[in-house]
């Protein structure tokens, strides 16, 4: 589970990114984050990678406490989350299969285990035929699979997409889209931070709206919303 | 707990030299000629002090016996002499022996001495030679202290004065190594960092998916090792051949000045050497890492 618990954040410069947000997103759930740029979005993802701490409240996904988590225990927290970025952040001079090895080598597991793992999770985005390829070989969406199949190597609990559809071709965004609820569907959380109203009303899913750093909206099977 | 494969940290750090090959060549040069700036400076130090010292040896201290002592006295004070700390070598020269000395030194004035053999003026002596040239004013202190001692000649002035040349040296000596290392672990940042910055969004990413501090600095901190061990075995190789250059043509021109063969030298160039390299390397990476190293 995730929760936040009057979590307000306030950079260093003054700007209050997030206030008083209470949030509790629960193990296997579907959630939106929308919002215009700059209504906080980003800055509730880096409070939960823990790349930024909390001014205030407290913040607690699974066993851990984000509020005081030692430096030393964040590599590992950050193994229970699988990321996915819009510009993708493969390594360019690895092959498909070599990236998505590697998230697997970073955290010790040994080679027998990667090399049994790793066509499996290939076969779940439909990549197999195409593990030896560079990404700068494959598309948009393709890419976007590898980066999917990459966050799902060490089967974390959560899996964060940050815009996954912002970058690639419109037919490629429902098959990006569908495969997130596939991974849905197998039991793990998945966070999808995205501008694209289409999208969220077509999944009905939950939707919660962030605006000047607060949550002004937040319901099950919502709908893209501009006018909250 | 699982374990991380070495062979993979090595293969990383090999692949990091070779991506980044020219300035990893740059780096494996300007430290080797800093390490070998450093050696040619401390084996001409170790050298230049190995001949202060052998000047300082010819500085004796010279123990004036009472005329009057007899040759019980005289060799009571002899073993008190050899008793002392400090004493390298006591050589005892009798009245007798020191106007037949003198005789022969002044040849010419042969028929001078023939007048006061039978009332030999000069007194019984001890030459004395000692091990430290630092702790010499204690030693003359002790032997004035001895019973039967008239006089105890010795030129503390130019101890001193060889113990002064000796502690300034070291001094320079040792700023010039630590301003070489300096520039050592100067390099080996600029490498690294070239190799961190091209891998930078390499490393961002291996953040989010978990990765420690420790997996992705190691392949860096390698690569610096064998930055280190590269330029300390060109080095080591380059600074036998200079050495053994100079010290065969001047020990050929220049016999009077005694220079210690390579033999007696060579391991301590090797161990100093691998010892720098390695330091400077690991330390070099380390400060190049920091700033990519927050969590």
């Amino acid at each position: 589970m995730i929760e936040f618990n009057d979590v307000t954040k306030i950079f260093p410069n003054g700007t209050v990114a997030l206030e008083n947000v209470n949030l509790k997103i629960d193990d296997g759930e579907f959630v939106f984050i929308v919002g215009e740029s700059g209504a906080g979005k980003s800055t509730l993802m880096h409070l939960l990678l823990r790349e930024e701490k909390v001014t205030s409240g407290v913040l607690r996904v699974g066993d851990y406490d984000l509020t005081n988590i030692p430096n030393y225990k964040i590599p590992y927290y950050r193994r229970q989350l699988g990321m996915v970025f819009q510009d993708f952040r493969l390594f360019d001079k690895k092959t498909v299969y070599e990236n998505v090895a590697f998230a697997m080598r970073v955290i010790g597991e040994p080679t027998s285990v990667i090399k049994r793992r790793v066509p499996t999770i290939l076969s779940i985005v439909g990549l197999v035929d195409k593990y030896k390829s560079f990404p700068t070989e494959l598309s948009g969406g393709e890419q976007q699979r590898v980066a999917l199949a990459r966050a799902l190597a060490n089967n974390p609990r959560i899996i964060i997409a940050d815009e996954p559809t912002a970058n690639i071709d419109p037919k490629m965004k429902m098959d990006i889209m569908n495969l997130l609820v596939k991974i849905n569907s197998k039991g793990k959380t998945v966070i999808v931070v995205t501008h694209e109203k289409n999208i969220v009303d077509y999944f009905q899913k939950r939707v919660i709206t962030i605006r000047d750093g607060h949550v002004v909206d937040d319901r099950v099977g919502g709908m893209f919303d501009e006018t909250v | 707990m699982r374990r991380y494969n070495v062979m993979y940290f090595i293969s990383q750090s090999l692949k990091g030299l070779w991506r980044n090959g020219l300035m990893s060549l740059a780096a494996v040069t300007v430290l080797l000629s800093c390490l070998v700036l450093m050696g040619s400076f401390a084996l001409l130090v170790y050298n230049v002090n190995e001949n202060i010292e052998t000047v300082a040896m010819l500085n004796e201290i010279v123990v004036i016996v009472d005329y009057e002592a007899t040759d019980e006295q005289v060799q009571e004070l002899s073993s008190q002499i050899n008793r002392l700390d400090n004493i390298r070598e006591v050589k005892y020269v009798s009245k007798e022996e020191g106007l037949e000395s003198e005789r022969s030194r002044y040849e010419e004035y042969s028929y001078l001495f023939e007048e006061i053999a039978e009332e030999n003026p000069l007194p019984d002596v001890f030459k004395i030679t000692y091990e430290d040239n630092s702790r010499v004013s204690n030693l003359v202190y002790q032997l004035g202290q001895l019973d039967h001692v008239n006089k105890v000649n010795n030129r503390t002035d130019i101890a001193n004065d060889i113990e002064n040349i000796k502690s300034g040296v070291s001094f320079i000596f040792i700023w010039f190594l630590a301003i070489l290392f300096v520039i050592s672990i100067f390099i080996i940042i600029n490498t690294i960092k070239l190799g961190v910055e091209a891998r930078s969004r390499e490393i961002s990413a291996m953040r989010y998916i978990g990765a420690t501090n420790f997996f992705m600095m190691t392949p860096f901190v390698i690569e610096g090792i064998i930055i280190g061990l590269l330029a300390a075995g060109f080095g080591y190789l380059l600074q036998v051949f200079l050495y053994n250059t100079i010290y065969n043509a001047a020990s050929n021109d220049y016999p009077m000045i005694h220079i210690a063969p390579i033999s007696d030298v060579q391991m301590y160039v090797w161990l100093g050497f691998i010892v720098v390299g390695v330091v400077a390397g690991v330390v070099g990476s380390i400060i190049s890492l920091r700033r990519y190293m927050k969590v």
